[in-house]
């Protein structure tokens, strides 16, 4: 079996006297997307915040390819190649899309010896079409602000960003909240194209058809425990639901 | 945030794509009304001021344009930092009594070297240190407390201002520091280029020529150094804002702090150095006028304030942020200055000009909102 | 100081010399002085007060609002009351109208008011609204624009354009400058046409950019009257910048060391004085002479002004005019 790229080991983190994840253990592998189920408030976010850098676990640990991690900050967990894309994309609206791409990271050419610095637009400009090339998504002009594009192609300048950064692992925060059928799909396509070049994604989501249509593998959270971890193909709606109420668990029967 | 996304949801295609020609004709309009306003209002200087004069006067005159240029330095200075916050969804209050702060603190420090044997030039300079530095000091501070301890810029700017007002006419002692080289007039009055209008006339460079009586009346100043410092510090800044990163993550920031905090951008540091600007740049205004009058004030910026923010305003940034240029600002000064001078040429009550710049202010705002009804919000952003 | 002036002192004074085992068999009179705010022109009158104070062997209290108006002295008159030994309060009520409250107060709990520079009521303490205080010691704004008036056609030779640049509308000190200087202009010096007031909102760079428009629609301008000493450097900047300087005659009211270093760097040229000393140091003696008895008083003295130009800014009888505050 290959290595994971993500394991956590026993990980727990509370907020005063809540146990918001406890005692969870998981492992993401390469080319996989899991997706992760639960109500509110049964921790799959805070979870997630500790993988990402937000919080930092209490108890237990957290290995990315292969390495013991401490995240202090979210910047730390994004070097590593950990990209989380939360609901609001964390885009500059009145900024255009090559901008947002290379948003914080912007190339810049050199002149006097690097003291004056100004922006390489054309080469920003020719990589930003190159990554969403590589995603297939289209866009009509990479100059226009972001605000004058769909919410479907707003995820697919976030999700093409964090390609172009060498994401080694995507997490998203309900991808598909807020957009139209169409959209919807052309996210969970983009979805399929990541795992397809190696990315493994993990996706939070509360709309179970999304978990069919995309995932490979799946693990249900209540009440900060693990409910259960299952391949996709092994279980169908009415049963994952039964994990989220809580009239099934895994750990119980064991 | 989330309204828009919503309506962007409703629409799923983008909007600019599906504009029809009014709406098209409405976008043009908005972006370069400003532009045509001003241009609008000098056609009609031109056209009344000879009317009005019986054909003895011409509005359009090398010196009038001069008069006008330098009568928009200070408020453009004041703006230029101005443009910078608010385009990063701040507001800096305190620029008028920063300004106020450094003419007394470049007149002190210019009279007390020059008191001390250093040549006039150097004095000079010491005194454009001084002022820029007591004026960033300033900046750094409002700054830190807005990034660092997360207090609104208007409450920290309102209270700054009250801060140095009061440093400043503690060190001027009486309102005015008086006692400066007079040498000093020439940096603050003199200009590149002297025109003599008439047959014994031509251009000078550099050095007035010596004249007197009717040639010294026919004699125009063109390009008086404050003219052309704050040119260079308007050309710079259009660089900065346009060009660098400097200017995306300003813009960034005040379209979406959030992202910009989450891409690493180093918000804070940002924001810290935009109220250095803002301060520095009212601080070179501060330095300007103490020689453009010989002498320091501790109130020489008070009233300037709202000015310089009407001007931004009317130049198309927005005070929601992430929207905005510098020449916008610079029209938006124009535009103010234009209307000073014409009424005064026009011999119209003053108080004419407070009503217009207050109508063209709001119609500033109407325009940009309009904007965003019709096109839902699309067309925001840098120049590209 | 005029003739009759001279006389009102020195019975004052002999009134003094004749009361001090009366004034000394009670206590040492104690007077609060509450100017306007801080500037050179009440720094000055400070200093008279002081110097009065010395010379008479009472006892000064001086609180000096840091802003101008009713909400800045009112606290202040209100403490100095609360104070509960002071005989008497020399002060410029901010409002002629607002302040009359405050000041009543002072008078029902004992203290006797003299007001210099600014008055009550309409200034008459004998037949206008307002007469409880003892006395008004001042110069009239209007008349002060009368002498710029006169000052500045003198200087024209009586014929051409002036122009009036100044601060803000309906501020009492400012506007009765304007209302003289025009009255005067219209009576006496039919030649001379008055353009303006623009007001420049105690912006200078606006006051500049005023005068130069007025200069480019009036070539032939001969002189500004600058109501205040900003107002006249902004517009002389512009007369000089204009390269008429000393073709075109600016007034500046009000004698700050500033505007006598504007008339010698050749800004301006005629600088109006009033008599902040003699305000000061009169106020004192007339508290003092009604602590002594003396209730003879003139319920109004103007104290005049002079006319400092460069020829006589190097006569002592005229410099002393100037308003000299010493470096703190």
């Amino acid at each position: 079996m290959t290595e994971p790229v993500l394991s956590i080991r026993k990980l727990t983190k509370r907020f005063g006297g809540l146990v918001a994840v406890d005692d969870v253990s998981w492992d993401v592998y390469p080319g996989e997307v899991v997706a992760l189920l639960g109500d509110n408030g049964a921790g799959k976010s805070t979870l997630i915040k500790c993988v990402s850098g937000v919080y930092q676990p209490d108890e237990g640990e957290i290995c990315f390819e292969g390495r013991l991690s401490h995240f202090a900050r979210p910047m730390d967990a994004r070097r590593q190649g950990i990209e989380t894309i939360y609901q609001d994309l964390a885009l500059a609206n009145n900024l255009d899309v090559s901008a947002n791409i290379f948003l914080g990271r912007e190339a810049k050419k050199r002149y006097l010896a690097g003291l004056i610095r100004t922006l390489d637009e054309q080469m920003m400009l020719r990589e930003s079409r190159a990554a969403l090339e590589s995603l297939a998504i289209q866009f009509p002009s990479l100059t226009q602000p972001i605000e004058s594009l769909s919410g479907g192609q707003r995820q697919a300048v976030a999700i093409a960003r964090a390609v172009y950064w060498d994401a080694r692992l995507m997490i998203m925060d309900e991808p598909t909240n807020n957009l139209g059928v169409p959209e919807q799909h052309k996210v969970l396509e983009l979805i399929r194209k990541l795992r397809d070049q190696g990315v493994p994604v993990i996706l939070i989501t509360h709309t179970l058809p999304d978990v069919f249509a995309v995932s490979d593998r799946l693990m249900v959270m209540r009440r900060g425990h693990k409910v259960t971890e299952k391949r996709t193909t092994e279980t169908h709606t009415e049963e994952l639901v039964q994990y989220m109420v809580g009239a099934l668990d895994d750990t119980r029967v064991q | 945030m989330a309204r828009v996304e919503m309506k962007a949801v409703a629409e799923m295609a983008p909007a600019a794509q599906t504009l029809t020609p009014p709406k098209r004709f409405v976008l043009a309009l908005s972006r370069s009304w400003a532009w045509a306003f001003l241009a609008l209002m000098i056609v009609f200087f031109v056209v009344t001021v000879p009317i009005v004069s019986f054909g003895a006067v011409n509005f359009l005159t090398v010196r009038n344009s001069q008069n006008i240029l330098v009568a928009i330095t200070p408020i453009l200075l004041l703006g230029l930092g101005q443009t910078f916050v608010i385009i990063a969804a701040g507001i800096d209050l305190s620029v008028g009594w920063v300004m106020s702060l450094a003419s007394v603190l470049s007149a002190l420090a210019i009279r007390a070297v020059f008191n001390a044997g250093l040549p006039l030039f150097p004095s000079v300079v010491v005194g454009f240190l001084a002022a820029v530095a007591g004026a960033g000091v300033v900046g750094f501070v409002n700054g830190v407390i807005i990034a660092k301890l997360k207090v609104p810029a208007f409450i920290v700017t309102l209270g700054s201002s009250f801060i140095v007002r009061g440093v400043a006419l503690l060190m001027s002692e009486n309102t005015t520091v008086i006692g400066l080289p007079p040498g000093i007039r020439a940096y603050g009055n003199d200009a590149l280029v002297y025109f003599i209008r008439g047959e014994a006339g031509g251009l000078h460079f550099l050095a007035a020529p010596e004249v007197s009586g009717e040639l010294l009346r026919r004699m125009d100043r063109i390009l008086p150094y404050p003219v052309v410092l704050t040119a260079i510090i308007v050309a710079i800044a259009i660089f900065v804002l346009r060009k660098t990163q400097f200017g995306r993550h300003t813009y960034a920031i005040g379209g979406n702090v959030e992202a910009a905090i989450r891409t690493g951008i180093p918000v804070d540091r940002h924001i810290i150095s935009l109220y250095i600007l803002s301060s520095a740049t009212a601080g070179i205004a501060g330095f300007l006028s103490t020689l453009r009058f010989t002498a320091g004030s501790a109130v020489i910026g008070d009233a300037l304030l709202l000015s310089s923010i009407a001007a931004v305003i009317i130049g198309g940034v927005s005070l929601f942020g992430g929207a905005g240029s510098v020449m916008g600002t610079v029209i938006g000064a124009l535009i103010i200055a234009v209307l000073t001078t014409g009424l005064v040429m026009l011999n119209v009550e003053a108080f004419w000009q407070f009503i217009v710049v207050g109508v063209v202010v709001i119609v500033a705002v109407l325009i940009d909102q309009s904007r965003d009804l019709i096109i839902g919000r699309a067309t925001r952003g840098p120049p590209t | 100081m005029s003739k009759r002036q001279l006389c009102l002192a020195l019975i004052t004074v002999l009134a003094l010399a004749a009361a001090p085992q009366a004034a000394a068999a009670q206590h040492k009179v104690k007077i609060g002085f509450l100017p306007g705010v801080v500037d050179p022109f009440y720094q000055v009158m400070q200093i008279g007060v002081e110097a009065a104070a010395t010379d008479l062997g009472v006892e000064v209290v001086t609180q000096i609002p840091q802003t101008w108006g009713v909400e800045a002295q009112t606290p202040i008159l209100d403490a100095m009351v609360a104070r509960g030994d002071l005989d008497y309060i020399v002060t410029a009520p901010t409002d002629k109208d607002q302040m009359i409250g405050p000041l009543k107060a002072a008078v029902d709990a004992g203290i006797k008011v003299i007001t210099v520079d600014t008055f009550l009521g309409d200034g008459d303490y004998v037949n206008g609204p307002v007469t409880f205080p003892i006395s008004y010691i001042g110069s009239d704004n209007v008349e002060g624009g009368r002498i710029s008036a006169r000052g500045l056609a003198k200087a024209i030779d009586g014929k051409g354009i002036v122009y009036i640049n100044s601060t803000n509308p309906n501020v009492s000190s400012v506007e009765g400058r304007e209302q003289g200087f025009k009255e005067v202009m219209e009576k006496e010096f039919p030649d001379i046409k008055v353009l303006g007031p623009d007001y420049n909102l105690d912006d200078q760079n606006k006051a500049t950019q005023q005068t130069a428009a007025v200069l480019e629609r009036e070539p032939d301008l001969a002189g500004v009257f600058g109501t205040n000493v900003f107002s006249a450097q902004g517009a002389g900047t512009a007369v000089v910048n204009a390269g008429l300087g000393g073709h075109v005659q600016v007034v500046a009211y009000d004698a700050t060391q500033l505007a006598i270093e504007l008339m010698n760097n050749g800004v301006v040229s005629l600088v109006l004085a009033q008599k902040p000393f003699d305000m000061g140091y009169m106020a004192v003696q007339f508290a003092a002479a009604d602590a002594a008895g003396v209730t003879s008083l003139p319920r109004r003295v103007e104290t005049g002004f002079a006319i400092i130009d460069k020829d006589n800014v190097k006569d002592p009888a005229i410099a002393r005019f100037i308003y000299q505050v010493p470096a703190k």
